[in-house]
């Protein structure tokens, strides 16, 4: 009778069940048959330099590719160090599969090593929790884990391993691997929904169609193309949904971004808000005048009227609920109303169009984002992490899915994730550039992962907006405190290029316009992971930092 | 000369607002020092609205260094549409090109928002 190991079963489990092909974490003797369990499953890992990492990694995994991602995380201090992207990935709904190691159950209470109750700490951030405490319901725990993170509203799930089941060996025929269910659950809104939502949109004069990151869950572009095309309405993607519709489809308003969005809500009469939450990035809402009417498409219901009371709200994926609202829609043109849009957008956004067009010394930050879209094109993957950087990261135009991602300007805000997530998308796209724009404070956090992108051989470009400053911290700070009292905001002029040459990588330090295009070419011929500094004007101020400011601010 | 007389009146009016009005006074009160410029494209009219911990002061002409500008075409537009007070005007002459923005352009969405918390 053939025997297997608890870590053995999590392997085949994974390989065999949910296809997995790529896990992320660090090792750990907690979790070491769970190590050998990948091996004899021949299941990638990449093994990176700080959990955090590995779990942004496996929550960017999901969003590139549409499958969960996996991440392992060994006892005590593995866990701990995971939790900054778990939390992000339950702000972000990101269906993350966690694997943990724990001290062994025959040593609680004794002083174990590495011993703390780690699921008090972790339930209030994942969607599901639980220790398997039977080597032969591992593999029934890990399909419960794999169900509770895809199906529905996605999210983080969180299985604990103790060695104690992971090194048993067991006759194999007693943990039989459960049959994967691929069942397509379809919410049906009631056709009145249906009805009363389309008649508003039917009856809109200058609607505008506003997409999250539920889009990209959905991943039922299809539908949202077809919509989009018979409605007419001119539409913006966000966040995950960012891409799902090219930017330069003919409906996209992409271009009037956020400047554009803010002025120009308050011209629509009808939004259409499909799996975007109105959270403090639309202002709890507030952006929306009282006058336009809303209707809401959302998974979870509770989203439906959350921080504005919806005019229509259809319960369902957003794919799903396209489908079936699109036959109640009438045919009709609102190319007139987009081109005033774009119009409009162009006026407002005037200075940064210029800028985008003009050589200035020190460096716009505005200047080098068009200066690399100039040489990646519109077929790259872009992640954007910092403050300000985010905001002038939003203007790359991109035709991939996913396609510019500011990773982080989720709920969580979690400065650090634009290198794992470049490198996730690297894995999942190999044939694509992926260009990660950095701000100099945020590149700190995961810094170290150039290792990783050298020992697995994942050559993503990481361009350092370094303004040797936490700038949106700092501007905040001149406009609340004042200039003469900056309090921890500030860095300095730092050779983040050498340290990634001294872990094998590429460097390129830039100080001038003229240097920019040069070394993005030579840092992508390098064919390493790269790193291109540029010294960027520090007094420049985004947008954002006075709506981050003002989010802040108590009366 | 109209949109330079209504100008002032604005100016005079927020200085009020900020010394009578607790809810603009709150409003600007969080704000350490940010320069509004609100000018026609040829430079030939403008003012400027300085914002310093609650306090509005301004200037006129339309050469000082400023944070935020709002940008006429001309000035008839400039009094047409401010007079109006009317966000679908604005947006209109934005969409016309007869409005842009310059500099940090989030300052001059909260100036306008300041303003219709005092009209």
């Amino acid at each position: 009778m053939a025997k297997i190991n608890g870590g053995h079963l999590v392997g085949k489990y994974l390989k065999e069940v949910e296809n997995v092909e790529i896990v992320f974490g660090i090792s750990g003797g907690h979790i070491e048959a769970v190590l050998d369990g990948f091996t004899e499953y021949k299941i990638r890992t990449i093994d990176v330099r700080h959990e955090q990492a590995a779990a942004m990694m496996a929550h960017a995994w999901s969003i590139y590719t549409g499958k969960p991602g996996v991440c392992f995380l060994t006892a005590g201090p593995g866990f701990a160090n995971g939790l900054t992207g778990i939390a992000n990935a339950y702000l972000d709904n990101a269906p993350l599969v966690v694997l943990c190691g724990r001290h062994p159950l025959r040593d609680d209470l004794k002083g174990a090593l590495q011993e703390i109750n780690q699921m008090d700490i972790v339930h209030p951030i994942t969607k599901w929790a639980a220790t398997c405490y039977d080597t032969k319901r591992i593999p029934e725990y890990l399909s419960i884990a794999f169900r509770y993170a895809v199906e529905g509203r996605p999210g983080p799930v969180f299985l604990e391993l103790p060695p104690d089941i992971l090194g048993v060996k067991i006759e194999e025929s007693l943990a039989p691997m459960p049959k994967r269910t691929y069942r397509k659950y379809t919410v049906h809104p009631d056709d009145a929904d249906l009805k009363a939502a389309a008649d508003i949109i039917n009856n809109a004069k200058q609607p505008l169609f506003l997409g999250g990151s539920g889009v990209r869950f959905s991943g039922n572009s299809e539908a949202l193309g077809k919509f989009i095309e018979k409605s007419g309405v001119p539409f913006m993607l966000m966040n995950y949904g960012r891409g799902e519709l090219p930017d330069n489809h003919p409906n996209s308003v992409m271009d009037m971004g956020n400047i554009g969005l803010m002025f120009g809500i308050t011209q629509t009469d009808v939004l259409i808000a499909a799996g975007v939450r109105f959270n403090w990035l639309l202002q709890s809402g507030n952006i929306i005048p009282p006058n336009v009417k809303v209707v809401r498409i959302d998974i979870d219901p509770h989203e439906i009227d959350r921080n504005r009371i919806a005019d229509a709200g259809l319960v369902g994926d957003v794919g799903s609920v396209l489908e079936q609202l699109t036959p109640f829609i009438n045919k009709n043109d609102h190319s007139a109303w987009a081109n005033t849009l774009k119009s409009a957008g162009r006026s407002l956004l005037d200075y940064e169009l210029r800028i985008r067009e003009t050589a200035t010394d020190p460096i716009h930050p505005v200047r080098l984002v068009a200066q690399i879209q100039k040489v990646t094109g519109d077929d790259t993957v872009y992640v954007t992490d910092g403050g300000d950087t985010n905001y002038f990261g939003l203007a790359f135009s991109t035709k991939q899915k996913g396609g510019v991602i500011a990773a982080a300007a989720g709920l969580f805000g979690c400065l650090g994730t634009g290198i794992p997530f470049g490198m996730a998308a690297k894995l999942a796209r190999p044939d694509k550039k992926v260009v990660v724009l950095n701000g100099d404070g945020s590149f700190g956090f995961n810094a170290m992962e150039f290792d990783t992108m050298v020992r697995h051989n994942i050559p993503i470009v990481v361009v350092i907006n370094n303004d040797c400053a936490w700038g949106m911290i700092k501007h905040s700070q001149e406009l609340s405190i004042g200039k003469d009292r900056l309090q921890c905001s500030e860095l300095g002029v730092r050779h983040y290029e050498k340290v990634v040459e001294g872990l094998g990588g590429h460097g390129e330090f830039v100080t001038k316009d003229e240097e920019i295009i040069p070394a993005l070419e030579r840092a992508f011929a390098s064919g390493k992971p790269a790193c291109v500094n540029v010294m960027t004007d520090p007094t420049v101020t985004s947008p954002a930092t006075p709506l981050f400011y003002q989010s802040l601010k108590m009366e | 000369m109209r949109f330079s007389a209504l100008l002032f009146i604005l100016s005079q009016i927020l200085r009020w607002a900020a010394k009578m009005k607790p809810a603009y006074r709150s409003y600007i009160g969080s704000i350490h020092q940010v320069k509004i410029m609100i000018k026609t494209a040829d430079g030939k009219w403008g003012r400027l609205f300085i914002f310093d911990k609650g306090t509005v002061s301004s200037k006129s002409g339309a050469n000082h260094p400023y944070d935020a500008a709002i940008v006429w075409s001309d000035a008839a537009t400039g009094f047409k549409v401010m007079a109006s007070k009317s966000d679908a005007e604005q947006f209109k002459a934005a969409a016309a090109g007869k409005m842009k923005l310059d500099g940090m352009a989030f300052f001059a969405q909260w100036f306008n928002d300041g303003v219709k918390l005092v009209l």
